[in-house]
């Protein structure tokens, strides 16, 4: 509530009530004006008809001492009358101005002065004419000299038959107007009850502005101030960021309704604040996802290439080598030759021939995992190459302890391959899986339609009972030359040329293990469209 | 006799081919380059070419178009490293009469060089 006169220009109810305080004071003072001068006015109409009422009783009083000439009885009259306390004084004068009677025995003898209402009352030009006003003023209202309102009142003493015949003779007949009673009356008292009247209205009417300017204000405060306050302190604090934050709705009217419209649009902005959050960090997810997908992408191409890389190296030294072992071969059989068969040397050179033989398998191997030219392209069924592959696994010997538990689906998986570099992926991972189980144990061939990036892939699961394989080795099993076998029994390139040609038909070989109880490989081949 | 020509940049490929075939009876010449080779067969042509697929100099290709064009009567046996099929397959429709794959034994390179001239 103060805050509205501490700063009047920054306040709405603040002008507000200096308005109609304003406009309150005109209005009322305007009112208390008029109704003083009606007052008065009345007031001076009601003391001109008493003032009348006592010039015809004062010329009535002296009619019978002046109709007998005798001078002190009417001047005694005169006297007489004016002792109550509102009579200043009473004359009688001619028509020429003379004073004849007064209840101030000094003025006796004095002329009327032309200039005031004594004459011009009547006349329009005392001093000049004779001329007469259309209607005759009896009376006048002055400033006394003693500082208070007067009121003066003449009438006439006319001619009449007694006058004119009277003994004493001094009047012809034809004089109409004989002379004039005046009396002054003070109107002090008057003055004194519109004095105090005009007091008392004046603090009617300022006892009346400030109540009504102060009930205003207050209902002004609690109806717009207040409100209109609680809602710029809202609309700060939503502006801070605060959208919890709703404003008090307090009534029904105007203000009301503008708090209820403030709070749902708060809501409302709060809603669209929150879904563009809830959008944000949507997207932060997202963005998390595919940023872990292209890490992850990055660190198979990475891998990729290092296998390139490595395939492109070991070509390069396979070919080299092909050459010092052609050497080798051909000088080991040129002195096999020489030598006498069945003699120890010649069994030496055979060992020599043998295994420059298996440098040269071993350089085959390394060459089909550098090269990606499929030899073979076609429709194939992988139900059916895995069944041929198990067929000619189940006679050899290192299978015979092996059980096969086969869950294959009945629909043809229908990609497009090399039947024989698929047996060869396969037959592979067989041998791996009967090595690791020291010949003994179960292997678990399943095949299934899966989905992955959208497109059908069949999945092919081989899974063994045998030991395992840590995280270390794991990761490194795709490396060519990456061996846990003993020396001469593999030569690491099995499962990099397997995974190269997975790689080339859009494929990928992905591997599960637990150390000592089992290991899984997933070959998964993309589906043709046709055999959906 | 029939006249051999080795055309390889390795000299122990030479070397054991020169050594392979000699004893039995063949005149075993040797280049080490396309170039020397070619320049071996201006002066004095040869029966058979053994050439190597890989060279630094000029392409074993490049050679046997040259040779078979030159002397369509000239038999040639590739070496390759190791072929594949779609190599083998090119240079036996340029013309060459076989191929043979590093490393190889004396008996398969003389098989091979028998084959050829039966």
């Amino acid at each position: 509530m103060k805050n509205i006169f501490r700063h009047p220009d920054k306040s709405l109810a603040a002008k507000l009530i200096i308005a109609i305080g304003l406009l309150m004071i005109i209005g009322s003072f305007t009112f208390w004006y008029v109704l003083l001068h009606k007052q008065k006015k009345d007031i001076i109409a009601i003391a001109v008809k008493y003032g009348g009422s006592f010039v015809e009783f004062t010329r009535e009083s002296a009619r019978y001492s002046m109709l007998t000439f005798r001078r002190e009885a009417t001047q005694q009259v005169l006297e007489n009358l004016s002792t109550p306390e509102g009579v200043q004084s009473v004359r009688i004068f001619d028509h020429k101005g003379r004073v004849f009677f007064s209840s101030h025995k000094e003025d006796i003898g004095n002329s009327v002065d032309k200039a005031s209402i004594a004459c011009k009352g009547c006349h329009l030009e005392p001093e000049k004419s004779s001329a007469l006003l259309p209607t005759a003023q009896k009376w006048t209202i002055y400033e006394s000299r003693k500082g208070f309102t007067a009121l003066k009142v003449i009438d006439t003493i006319s001619n009449e038959p007694s006058c004119y015949t009277a003994s004493c003779h001094i009047h012809p007949k034809t004089q109409k107007i004989l002379g004039f009673v005046e009396a002054d009356f003070s109107l002090a008292l008057l003055d004194e009850a519109l004095f105090k009247q005009g007091l008392a209205l004046t603090a009617y009417v300022a006892i009346f502005v400030l109540a009504v300017s102060a009930s205003l204000g207050i209902i002004l405060y609690k109806l717009v101030s207040k409100p209109v306050s609680e809602l710029a302190y809202g609309m700060e604090r939503v502006s801070g960021g605060d959208l919890n934050y709703s404003v008090p709705i307090k009534s029904m009217d105007e203000m009301g309704v503008l708090a209820k419209t403030f709070n749902s649009m708060i809501k409302d902005i709060k809603a669209a604040r929150d879904q563009r959050e809830s959008w944000t960090r949507t997207l932060e997810a997202e963005v998390a996802k595919k940023t872990e997908e292209i890490q992850k992408t990055h660190a198979s191409l990475i891998q990729t290439e290092k296998l390139a890389s490595l395939g492109r190296m070991a070509a390069g030294v396979a070919h080299e080598i092909n050459n010092p072992l052609t050497g080798i071969v051909t000088f080991a059989y040129l002195l096999k030759r020489s030598a006498p068969p069945d003699s120890a040397t010649a069994e030496d050179l055979n060992v020599i021939i043998e295994q420059a033989e298996r440098c040269a398998k071993i350089i085959k191997n390394l060459l089909t995992f550098a090269r990606a030219t499929p030899s073979e392209k076609g429709a194939i069924n992988i139900n059916d190459v895995l069944n041929r592959t198990i067929y000619m696994l189940q006679n050899q010997e290192k299978f015979h302890n092996i059980k096969f538990d086969i869950h294959m689906d009945d629909t043809p998986f229908i990609t497009i391959g090399d039947a024989s570099q698929f047996q060869q992926i396969f037959l592979n991972i067989f041998i791996n899986a009967a090595d690791a189980m020291n010949e003994r144990g179960i292997i678990t061939i399943a095949t299934r339609k899966i989905i992955m990036d959208n497109k059908p892939f069949v999945e092919i699961e081989f899974t063994d009972t045998g030991c395992g394989m840590p995280e270390e080795i794991l990761g490194r099993l795709f490396e060519p030359f990456f061996t846990t076998k003993p020396v001469g029994k593999g030569t690491g390139l099995g499962l990099s040329v397997s995974h190269g040609i997975v790689k080339h038909f859009g494929g990928r070989i992905d591997v599960k293990s637990t150390v000592g109880k089992s290991t899984t490989f997933f070959v998964r081949l993309p589906l043709i469209e046709e055999h959906l | 006799m029939k006249k051999i020509l080795v055309i390889d940049d390795e000299p122990i490929v030479r070397t054991s081919c020169v050594r392979s075939l000699s004893p039995e009876g063949y005149e075993v010449k040797s280049a080490s380059s396309g170039r020397e080779g070619l320049e071996l067969l201006e002066n004095e042509p040869v029966n058979l070419v053994l050439l190597d697929l890989k060279m630094p100099d000029m392409d074993g290709i490049e050679v046997l178009k040259t040779i078979k064009n030159r002397w369509p009567e000239t038999k040639i046996i590739m070496i390759t490293g190791y072929s594949t099929v779609e190599t083998a397959v090119k240079t036996l429709k340029l013309g060459a009469f076989s191929y043979l794959e590093k490393p190889f034994t004396p008996d398969t390179l003389l098989e091979t060089v028998k084959e050829a001239f039966s």
